[in-house]
């Protein structure tokens, strides 16, 4: 028996025409929430293509689809390499292949680190796209042999269309479906022949997302939705501090005897009850009166880590990071004359809109697991290890993910799951409720920065010194990133967007200092480029206003050494009008950087400009343009998506976001406090995909961090008003969008 | 304790107390999951459903408040995803995680009955539901294609 529920469903009609197979495109689709189902037959040709006698073609797609379009993308490599017919497809996520699994981060290789088959990072694409084209043409390639068999033809003669093995002097042919049986034994071709470019069929093509059909009835299956035989479902109460125990109980036999409650399970610093449905566990786990004990992380609040900022901030500890030129020499020499701006972001939370929860069977055979999960390579190995099982025990049926953005990395819900399923032994959904999600999040971390420069007599910098400060990301859950020096060690995500910034700066130098907190990290959409590229952006968009000279212009003189900046930078300019003037309630503001992959995977040029319009009730942004060089589009529908969903996402972030910390806990707890962008709220996105020969480059994270730097600019034009601290302050953006 | 309404159509009944939000009915008792679970407080919309061809964010509402009433729910806005508001979203590829979407589209569904022409500012006040994936500006796009077309 399917565990889960598979979906079939079918769309017809209602697609634009000028997608790749035509009007009369169907998708039959279904998305096993299992990597294993016991349907038809079929036999594997690679590690990727299945091929069902009836022609079915069933590609495995290796990365999770948390709404960036993995399942779209990725099968529509190998289909166009395979000469598929896209309507005979059906999309199937797929683990447990060394196939799958990709190398993360440079040094990740070096410390030893094996390669994890995991979605994030912007990577999927990237890393992914040559491997699935040879898939795809090796595939193609022992079909193309097993028809010359069958007919006992040279493959000269034999040519592939949509499906079908076709003999190119007879016109004979034979679908995939029939030779599927005879291809699936042959040996594969280690190097086979790609497509030239000019001959792709559907990369490049803005292929409709497979999973919309199911997203839009409700049929779609995320974690939260999971059903399966003889399950029961658990709330739980998690230490309000991070450091913090769970102390007295005191109704727990009452609780126990609550309609529906089959179990009280303890952990050490949570309380969980077991129900027959979530609303019995949840009424249940609200009755039962725990205390908990505070722990030594008692006394953590917002004030004293403003505290450690600053001092830091105004203290001497870094940990140089780099030191071009005699920029400290310059300063030192020019003290009367140094610009300063120190600006500052708050730790914030990841907030999916599917509050965390996993499904797990802990039984003598396996660990069964199912939920919305971003990496199967951690969820497998903190599963294992909490239970004192082998990773290959545990048998991971990945969901779709209703949004991520990092946080499902993290399989913590995963393994408080399968400790509570361990004590009941049959298969427990744990849900957390909003509040539990948010006060229990892994969050993205706070960063500071001063920044001290001195200009030329034209006004751009000569010399620039930045100190970065705040709990250091890697530190504290990737040790082993850590940049070593002879000072000390240095945390590349905190100084992101500073010391690998592209602009001609002579003399520049850049330190960084970690503050160890105790509350839980991780990575985070963007990760520390969020906060890197507001300050060096608000810093340039200051120093450009101090200059009087025009924001673009400004950028353009620093860039003039790198055509493939200034390609992105003048493509938003233009596709914005930037020469032109505005109303006069309207304002501009501009922003540039180059998103660098972990590790040095790939570079994305990413430049956005961001309309104000100045109302009574103060700013709306109205508008955002942005031009991004990716390299090779695979589907340009998927990456408008990711840059118009980004910039949403970056606003929140700037204008809205906020975790804060009293008596050791977070204090906000859902959307009244924690509120996201509204679709009032929401700007017009103008989408520029530059062109380029390059590969693909990262797509998801990119478009975030110009966002909030490009509104201060807009800003500090406006009014002269200089932003420092985001979220940017509520009063000043209470404009509604006209 | 025992609740008789109507869920798309059918009539049901619920064995228990009257006082559990109609999501989780909907949800854990007849099987429904498209209605989504997203904040518990009626802030996010995730489990918007209609009630007697109104709104309702169902995470609040309690069982007993719908006896006797229809009930909707994704599941039960068209049998082949052909509901205008359904069709706009797949034509314009509209949900990225897609977790929001079903409350989204029942909102919207509801709102063009009462806006068949909307402009933004009508969007802007009318549609509260939020996505973190930040995908409004295809759900705008989406809600004036639909406003086109018949609602059913």
């Amino acid at each position: 028996m399917a565990p889960a529920r598979d979906e079939g469903i079918s769309r017809r009609g209602f697609l634009r025409g000028s997608i790749v197979a035509g009007a009369s495109l169907t998708v039959p689709l279904f998305v096993t929430a299992c990597a294993r189902d016991g349907g038809a037959a079929e036999y594997a040709i690679t590690d990727w293509i299945s091929i069902q006698p009836s022609g079915t073609i069933v590609l495995g797609v290796s990365q999770p689809e948390l709404g960036q379009g993995s399942y779209t993308a990725l099968p529509q490599i190998l289909a166009d390499e395979l000469d598929a017919d896209w309507k005979n497809v059906v999309v199937r996520f797929v683990s447990g292949k060394d196939a799958y699994r990709i190398a993360f981060h440079a040094s990740g290789l070096h410390d030893g680190t094996p390669p994890i088959q995991t979605e994030g990072a912007s990577m999927s694409t990237t890393k992914l796209t040559h491997r699935l084209r040879v898939a795809g043409a090796q595939a193609r390639d022992a079909l193309i042999r097993a028809a010359c068999l069958r007919w006992g033809h040279a493959e000269a003669d034999c040519s592939t269309h949509l499906g079908f093995v076709v003999d190119t002097k007879s016109g004979k042919r034979l679908s995939y479906g029939e030779l599927a049986g005879s291809a699936a034994k042959l040996p594969l071709d280690p190097y086979p022949t790609l497509k030239p470019p000019a001959q792709f069929r559907m990369i490049g093509e803005s292929v409709h997302r497979v999973d919309a059909p199911a997203k839009c009835n409700g049929s779609a299956v995320f974690g939260i939705d999971v059903v399966v035989p003889d399950m029961l479902n658990a709330a739980i109460r998690i230490a309000p501090t991070f450091t913090g125990a769970v102390g007295r109980v005191h109704n727990e036999e009452a609780v126990a005897r609550m309609a529906g409650v089959h179990r009280v399970v303890k952990l050490p610093n949570a309380v969980a009850v077991v129900a027959d449905k979530f609303w019995q566990a949840k009424r249940a786990v609200d009755a039962l009166g725990v205390e908990f004990v505070a722990g030594p992380g008692g006394d953590l609040s917002t004030a004293k880590i403003d505290a450690l900022v600053q001092r830091a901030l105004d203290g001497d500890a870094g940990v140089m990071v780099m030191n071009q030129g005699d920029a400290r020499d310059i300063l030192a020499q020019r003290a009367r004359s140094v610009i300063e701006r120190r600006f500052q972001v708050p730790h914030i939370a990841h907030a999916p809109m599917e509050p965390v929860n996993a499904t797990v069977h802990v039984r003598d055979d396996a660990v069964e697991v199912w939920g919305p999960i971003q990496s199967v390579t951690a969820c497998e190995t903190e599963v294992a290890r909490a239970l004192g099982r082998r990773a290959d025990e545990v048998r991971l049926h990945v969901t779709y993910l209703g949004g991520s953005f990092g946080r499902k990395i993290v399989p913590d819900f995963v393994v408080q799951a399968a400790l509570v399923a361990k004590e009941v032994g049959r298969p427990v959904k744990l849900l957390r409720t909003r509040e539990e999600d948010m006060q229990h999040d892994v969050y993205r971390t706070n960063a500071a920065c001063r920044l001290r420069a001195v200009v030329d007599e034209r006004g751009y910098p000569l010399a620039v010194h930045a100190r970065v400060c705040g709990q250091s990301l890697f530190a504290a859950v990737r040790p082993s990133w850590l940049t070593r020096t002879s000072e000390g060690a240095w945390d590349e995500s905190m100084v992101d967007g500073l010391y690998n910034q592209e602009y001609r700066v002579p003399n520049f130098f850049v330190e960084a200092i970690d503050i160890p907190l105790p509350v839980p990290l991780y990575f985070m959409r963007s990760v520390g480029s969020t906060a890197g590229v507001f300050f060096w952006e608000s810093f340039i968009a200051d120093l450009a206003y101090r200059a009087k000279i025009d924001q673009y212009r400004y950028r353009r003189e620093l860039l003039a050494h790198d055509p493939a900046a200034m390609k992105v930078l003048d493509a938003a300019a233009a596709a914005a009008q930037w020469g032109r003037p505005t109303p006069p309630n309207v304002t501009r503001g501009i922003a540039y950087n180059c998103y660098v992959g972990r590790g040095g995977a790939f570079r994305t040029h990413v430049a956005e400009v961001v309309e104000l319009e100045r109302t009574p009730a103060g700013f709306a942004v109205r508008k955002v343009v942005c031009a991004v060089d990716a390299g090779l589009v695979i589907n340009p529908n998927l990456v408008k998506a990711q840059i118009e969903g980004g910039i949403g996402f970056a606003l929140t972030n700037t204008l809205k976001s906020r975790i804060t910390f009293s008596n050791g806990r977070v204090d906000q707890a859902n959307f009244p406090d924690y509120p996201l962008l509204a679709m009032s709220e929401m700007p017009q996105i103008v989408s520029v995909l530059v062109d380029s020969d390059r590969p693909p480059q990262g797509v998801g994270e990119v478009v975030l961090a110009p966002v909030a730097p490009a509104v201060a600019g807009a800003v500090l034009q406006s009014t002269a008003t200089r932003l420092d601290r985001m979220p940017f302050p509520a009063e000043l953006f209470a404009g509604v969008r006209l | 304790m025992s609740v008789p309404f109507f869920v798309n159509g059918e009539s049901r009944e619920f064995d228990g107390p009257d006082d559990v939000p109609l999501l989780w009915v909907i949800r854990e008792h007849f099987g429904l999951t498209g209605t989504k679970f997203g904040c518990g407080i009626a802030a996010c919309g995730a489990c918007t459903v209609h009630v007697d061809g109104q709104q309702a964010r169902s995470c609040v509402l309690p069982v007993g408040a719908v006896r006797g009433k229809q009930v909707t729910t994704i599941e039960g806005l068209s049998k082949a995803l052909d509901h205008p508001v359904q069709r706009a979203w797949i034509a314009l590829d509209v949900p990225q995680c897609g977790y929001c979407q079903p409350g989204m589209i029942m909102a919207v569904a509801q709102f063009l009955r009462e806006h068949p022409a909307p402009t933004d500012d009508d969007i802007d006040a009318g549609v509260t539901n939020l996505c973190r994936c930040a995908t409004y500006a295809r759900i705008r796009a989406a809600i004036h294609a639909a406003a086109g077309r018949k609602i059913g």
